[in-house]
């Protein structure tokens, strides 16, 4: 089957299709396709599928043929598939290093940008989930937007999405990856702006093209960081000519040769190039520090993460497909994607992948606390993918392999469960009518029965409750977190064991006489590797240079490590809290949308009832999916020395294996205590959410009011306090003041007293603007926050601005402009309209040039 | 002959009729007359040119003076056809009626007020009577409409 | 800037000459008859212009033997007065009559100089056929033969401008030909002019050296020809049904055709 269609052409037809189909249906849509339209998307988008499933078989044959028949230096297979060069300058980058770590890219540099595909493991597992998502999505739309005016548009715009989408996780190098990056941008904001009729969708598109542009400004400048450091922005090694290199490695060359020996072959190596990688050739210390910084802007504004993260709620004023797809396949992932991929860079840098954590720590706990109290369904489901990318990038800050691939596979498996959640909550709103306030409506499990069941499943498996596809991704994530702040630990107690015997900077490493197989050790004292030996070392991880390693740890000093072990540690708490959060606002959400007393707004009023067959098939594959991807990839439970499919298949991509396994070589395998733990945490949010909710209300109200402060600052309100001033003894005061004629004295002390009691409670009733309950409701408040810290400085600047350019810019130009009519206006006179005249002036200026003659001549 | 005096003479009189016709054409507004002085121009440059001709012994005066009759019996040709089309629409030669291609806010030239018609000018000349007078309207004798 | 007392210097001479009082006078008279005043003032301008039309003859320079010296006189004054005339008569009629005169006086001018083609031909082409034209046009136009806008003219600006421009154009003759006027006399009359095959050797001219511009010429007027005839039937076509009201109009009715008795 694989040799049906070669694997660059499927490389090249996955994104073609979707472009091709959009432009069909831009072209055609208006006249000819109007409410057909769908039929070519969905086409479009299935073929992309079915050939993303080729390329992943095409990968699997190339990997296992890697494995078996290549050197054991192979660190992974990636095929480049060039059409055509989009920019080139000769000697572009003129590199002088005498810095040993960046010496092999002295000497001149092309700037050689290329329209290229690339094919490994990471780009054909985004690029099938991307597909299938998209599918799926596109044929829930065509339910969900029957008769929508725009029918054709969105369909048009959705797979320009899906096209920018696959061509941002298949490009081969920053600029491409950028440039695609925009384009999704773009695409976003024209899908969330899709009716542009609302003020608050136009609204909201802006919202989220703008900070986007924030991120995306901490790309660009990342970008120049790269390209000035490393001198090339391809992620794979080029040729002199600018093909690309073979992947393969030469045998000539060895990674204990160091740097110095790569660059000899002619071969310009790329970021993420093999080569470098294996040599583990990448420039540390500030400037990396810097660039995963810079990238992890770009990241944050494209995935939504904690100071960017403010677009993606308000992109629910598109429609639910919209909703769905950006949050499921296209448009979030591709910040985990990008720092996934930029894996090598960040291993540089402990430091960045430890911010890279917090950031994602922080916000994954932050957005699961402000989901507690929304009530707008679509709302709840998207600080749910706020939180849940949050637990993306900790496992990715992580940085160990298992982080990585956990990250990547919670991607995966949270695409399914988060897309049939959106097509769910789009099937409700198409059955309510639009309204998707969860305090209008209730009790609908009856309307709705494959709505409620399918989304009973996608809130299983987004509650992380074992054994769907949510748990396993969760689990391993929480246990990568744990794992590494171990890592570190047990690094610095071996620095303590060490350093007696070695002072000075050079921190001794027991791998360093043993060779690859000596990092394993690190683990012997692991709880959860107890025997020391690898379950799984996929062929291709063998590959840690001895001169590479550990260096990057090294560079740590032993109160850092502690430190960062400590932080880590904070951060599995977090996992571990925000667990609770998810468990509890999911189940939240599901109860008071499908169960207590049926209510139905009038909005709904003849409509409210099962969605048709399109719409709920996609849901009853993807509730398929989110029951079973976990299950299916996710072998390590069965026993000790079973593979995790997903990350085996996820080492292949040269840039999360040979750089994953400089670092650590963690094998894969299932933390019982650790999973146990979470889905027992899980499991009792769960319930108390079902106590809560499907139970008594009561409860909640009491809650409610405890977490409101209802009960210190319900007395405390200014009529309260207006009241006290009529207690006996100030009464008294007041009488005796009357009495001795004295009524100064008695305002003066009414006066005082009230403004006593005013300033000695405006605490409790600023505590009460700041309870944890409003503090939730209100989102922390971060919108306004950024309305007073960005915003109106912005305004009072465009207010300045406008004023300069209205009184001094328009004021000389007008200046300026007023010169010539009033120049004009002195010769106006002159145009009289006579002919007599003109002929008059004729002679007058004869006469004048002929006196000058004559004077000429004369003098 | 003196040939010197004979060119300085011819000169003279040529700039004396361009000039002439200058005055004419800037100062008369009645259309007609100011072609008139326009040809009167041209004749100006005429006699010139046919005493540079004599003067240097050379045809090409001569010749020149030949187009511009040619040239001189066009353009009366055309000017007087427009002059008539003008005429059509403004009912007058005045070339006060033409100056629509002033600029807006500027007011027409009137300059002075057109003369009352004199009672002298439309007397018609007449001659001696020769037999029997005729019964005459004496209206018709101060104005025709119609010749 | 020698120029400017070498200029000097030439006002001088000119201040001293009858030319220049000549030019002076030939000025007033013009513009007595031409601003329009009474029959006084106009018979003194008429006075003025013969004064000064017979000072700038006076200042002629001498030709030849008394007889052909006598011609000249008279045709050179036929010419000057008769434009004179044109310029100030007061009827177009007269103007005409007058141009016809002073086309004549130019005629016989060219004859004096041995262009006996020439004469003819200003004769029969101009005097003849172009004046006539006029006169035809007039009769359309002007069955009156006279309106009120010929008895005054241009006056604020344009009179005293044009007459000094017009003083300026001779004077600048005069000075630039004063060279001329000093320098040895030549008197042998060239061949154009002595010619006793003067047709024979203008046409063989004419037609050797000339053809294309007799074509081209031809051409012009045949374009002209149509172009009239296009143009008066055009424009009778898309005449208006009633004329335009002019804000412009100074005049009232009474310059129009056959106007209130």
């Amino acid at each position: 089957m694989t040799d049906l269609i070669p694997l660059s052409t499927c490389l090249v037809l996955i994104p073609a299709l979707p472009l091709v189909a959009a432009i069909v249906v831009a072209v055609l849509g208006a006249r000819l396709l109007k409410e057909r339209s769908h039929y070519v998307v969905v086409g479009a988008f299935a073929g992309s599928f079915l050939l993303s499933c080729l390329l992943l078989l095409h990968l699997n044959a190339n990997q296992a043929g890697n494995a078996d028949g290549g050197t054991e230096r192979s660190a992974g297979f990636a095929q480049v598939v060039t059409l055509w060069t989009w920019a080139h300058v000769d000697d572009a980058y003129e590199f002088e290093s005498t810095d040993p770590a960046t010496m092999a890219d002295a000497g001149p540099h092309d700037f050689d940008i290329r329209i290229a595909l690339r094919a490994d493991a990471l780009t054909g597992m985004m690029l099938a989930m991307v597909t299938f998502v998209s599918t799926l999505v596109a044929i829930f739309a065509a339910g969900y937007m029957h008769g929508d005016r725009g029918y054709w548009r969105f369909f048009s715009y959705v797979a320009l999405f899906v096209f920018s989408m696959t061509m941002l996780v298949s490009v081969t190098n920053f600029v491409l990856l950028f440039v695609f990056w925009e384009a999704v941008g773009v695409c976003s904001y024209l899908l969330i702006g899709f009716w542009y009729e609302k003020p608050a969708a136009a609204a909201a598109g802006m919202k989220a093209f703008l900070v986007n542009r924030v991120g995306d400004f901490g790309f660009a400048l990342a970008l120049f960081l790269i390209w000035s450091t490393y001198g090339t922005l391809n992620f794979h090694d080029t040729l002199a000519d600018g093909s690309p290199a073979p992947i393969a490695l030469d045998a000539a060359v060895s990674p204990a040769d160091g740097p110095a020996a790569t660059v000899t072959d002619g071969v310009v190596r790329g970021v993420l190039g093999v080569r470098r990688i294996t040599a583990n050739d990448y420039v540390g210390g500030q400037v990396a520090l810097m660039i995963c910084l810079l990238l992890l802007l770009g990241a944050c504004g494209k995935s939504a993460q904690f100071p960017l993260h403010v677009w993606l709620p308000d992109a629910m004023e598109g429609p639910t497909p919209v909703s769905a797809l950006i949050h499921a396949a296209t448009m979030v992932t591709a910040g985990v994607y990008m720092v996934a991929r930029c894996t090598p860079l960040f291993m540089a840098s402990p430091e960045a992948q430890l911010v890279v954590a917090c950031v994602g720590g922080f916000t994954a706990l932050l957005a699961g606390l402000i989901a507690m109290t929304q009530f707008d369904l679509k709302r709840v489901l998207a600080y749910s993918t706020v939180s849940q990318l949050g637990y993306m990038f900790m496992a990715l800050g992580a940085g160990t392999f298992t982080g990585i691939t956990a990250g990547m596979f919670h991607l995966f498996t949270h695409a399914f469960f988060k897309a049939l959640l959106f097509l769910g909550a789009g099937s409700v709103m198409h059955a309510m009518g639009n309204v998707i306030d969860m305090r209008q409506f209730g009790g609908l499990r009856k309307r709705l029965p494959i709505t409620h069941w399918t989304f009973f499943l996608g809130c299983l498996a987004l509650a992380g409750v074992p054994p769907l596809a949510g748990f396993w991704s969760k689990d391993t994530i929480v246990a990568a977190v744990h794992e590494r702040a171990h890592e570190l630990e047990h690094e610095a107690a071996h620095r303590h064991e060490v350093e007696p015997s070695r002072p000075g900077g050079d921190h001794g490493r027991p791998a360093e006489d043993q060779g690859g197989g000596g990092a394993i050790r690190h683990f012997a004292g692991h709880s959860h590797a107890a025997d020391g030996e690898p379950s799984l070392v996929p062929v291709a991880l063998i590959a840690a240079p001895a001169a590479g390693g550990h260096s990057v740890l090294e560079s740590l000093s032993t109160e850092q490590l502690h430190r960062y072990a400590g932080i880590y540690q904070l951060l599995y708490y977090v996992a571990m809290v925000t667990a609770f959060l998810t468990a509890f606002y999911t189940f939240r959400a599901f109860y008071l949308t499908f169960y207590g007393e049926e209510r139905i707004p009038p909005e709904a009023e003849g409509h409210a009832h099962e969605s048709p067959p399109v719409m709920w098939v996609p849901l009853a594959i993807l509730a398929f999916c989110a029951v079973f991807a976990g299950l299916a990839f996710d072998r390590t439970y069965l026993r000790v020395d079973a593979t995790h499919l997903f990350a085996e298949f996820l080492a292949n991509a040269p840039s999360l294996a040979a750089g994953a396994v400089t670092t650590t070589k963690v094998p894969y395998e299932f933390h019982l205590m650790v999973a146990g733990l979470s889905s027992a945490i899980a499991l009792s949010a769960l319930l108390i959410a079902t106590y809560l909710y499907l139970g008594g209300r009561r409860e909640i109200l009491w809650l409610k009011s405890i977490f409101d402060f209802e009960l210190i600052a319900g007395n405390l309100d200014v009529e309260a306090v207006a009241g006290w001033s009529r207690v006996g003894w100030i009464a008294a005061i007041h009488r005796q003041a009357r009495a001795a004629h004295l009524g100064w004295l008695t305002s003066l002390v009414g006066n005082l007293f009230l403004m006593a009691v005013l300033v000695l409670t405006t605490p409790f009733l600023l505590g009460r603007t700041l309870s944890p309950y409003n503090l939730s409701q209100r989102k922390f408040y971060l919108d306004e926050i950024y309305f007073l810290v960005i915003i109106l400085p912005m305004r009072a600047l465009g207010a300045v601005c406008f004023v300069v350019d209205r009184w001094v810019v328009d004021g000389t130009v007008n200046a300026i402009g007023r010169i010539p009519p009033r120049f004009g206006a002195l010769m106006r006179p002159l145009q009289l309209g006579l002919v007599q005249f003109y002929a008059l002036a004729m002679v007058l200026a004869m006469l004048v040039l002929v006196a000058a003659k004559f004077i000429w001549a004369a003098g | 002959m003196n040939e010197t005096a004979l060119l300085y003479n011819y000169l003279v009189i040529g700039g004396v009729l361009f000039a002439l016709g200058l005055i004419g054409f800037v100062v008369r507004r009645n259309m007609i007359v100011m072609f008139l002085c326009a040809e009167m121009m041209l004749q100006g440059v005429s006699v010139s040119l046919v005493a540079w001709s004599r003067f240097h012994d050379d045809w090409g005066g001569q010749m020149l003076v030949l187009f511009m009759i040619a040239i001189a019996a066009a353009e009366a040709g055309i000017g007087l056809a427009l002059i008539l089309m003008l005429f059509h629409q403004s009912g007058s030669l005045d070339m006060a009626f033409w100056q629509d291609l002033r600029e807006g806010d500027q007011q027409a030239i009137v300059d002075k007020e057109v003369p009352e018609v004199d009672e002298r000018d439309r007397a018609w000349p007449q001659l001696t009577p020769a037999g029997i007078q005729p019964e005459v309207d004496p209206d018709e004798q101060l104005h025709r409409s119609k010749i | 800037m020698t120029c400017v007392p070498l200029l000097l210097g030439q006002m001088d001479q000119l201040v001293r000459s009858p030319l220049c009082w000549g030019i002076v006078l030939g000025a007033t008279s013009l513009w007595l008859l031409l601003s329009g005043g009474s029959e006084t003032l106009r018979g003194i301008g008429k006075l003025l212009g013969a004064i000064s039309l017979l000072m700038l003859t006076a200042t002629l320079m001498i030709v030849g033997d008394w007889s052909s010296q006598l011609v000249f006189w008279v045709l050179a004054l036929i010419t000057t007065g008769g434009a004179a005339a044109a310029i100030t008569a007061r009827s177009p009629v007269y103007t005409a009559i007058w141009f016809a005169v002073s086309l004549l006086g130019t005629a016989g001018l060219f004859l004096f100089q041995g262009a006996q083609f020439l004469g003819v031909a200003t004769v029969v082409v101009y005097a003849g056929a172009i004046v006539v034209t006029f006169l035809f046009v007039l009769m359309l136009a002007q069955p009156e033969g006279h309106a009120p806008y010929d008895r005054i003219s241009w006056s604020t600006f344009a009179v005293p401008t044009a007459l000094v421009g017009a003083a300026a154009v001779i004077a600048l003759v005069l000075t630039s030909l004063d060279g001329l006027r000093s320098s040895e006399p030549l008197t042998s009359p060239p061949q154009i002019a002595t010619s006793q095959q003067h047709m024979a050797e203008l046409g063989g001219h004419l037609f050797a050296y000339h053809l294309v511009s007799i074509e081209v010429i031809g051409t012009l007027l045949m374009v002209a020809l149509v172009g009239a005839i296009a143009i008066v039937l055009h424009g009778r076509k898309s005449r208006p049904e009633t004329a335009p009201d002019h804000p412009s109009r100074p005049t009232t009715d009474a310059g129009l055709p056959g106007g209130t008795p």
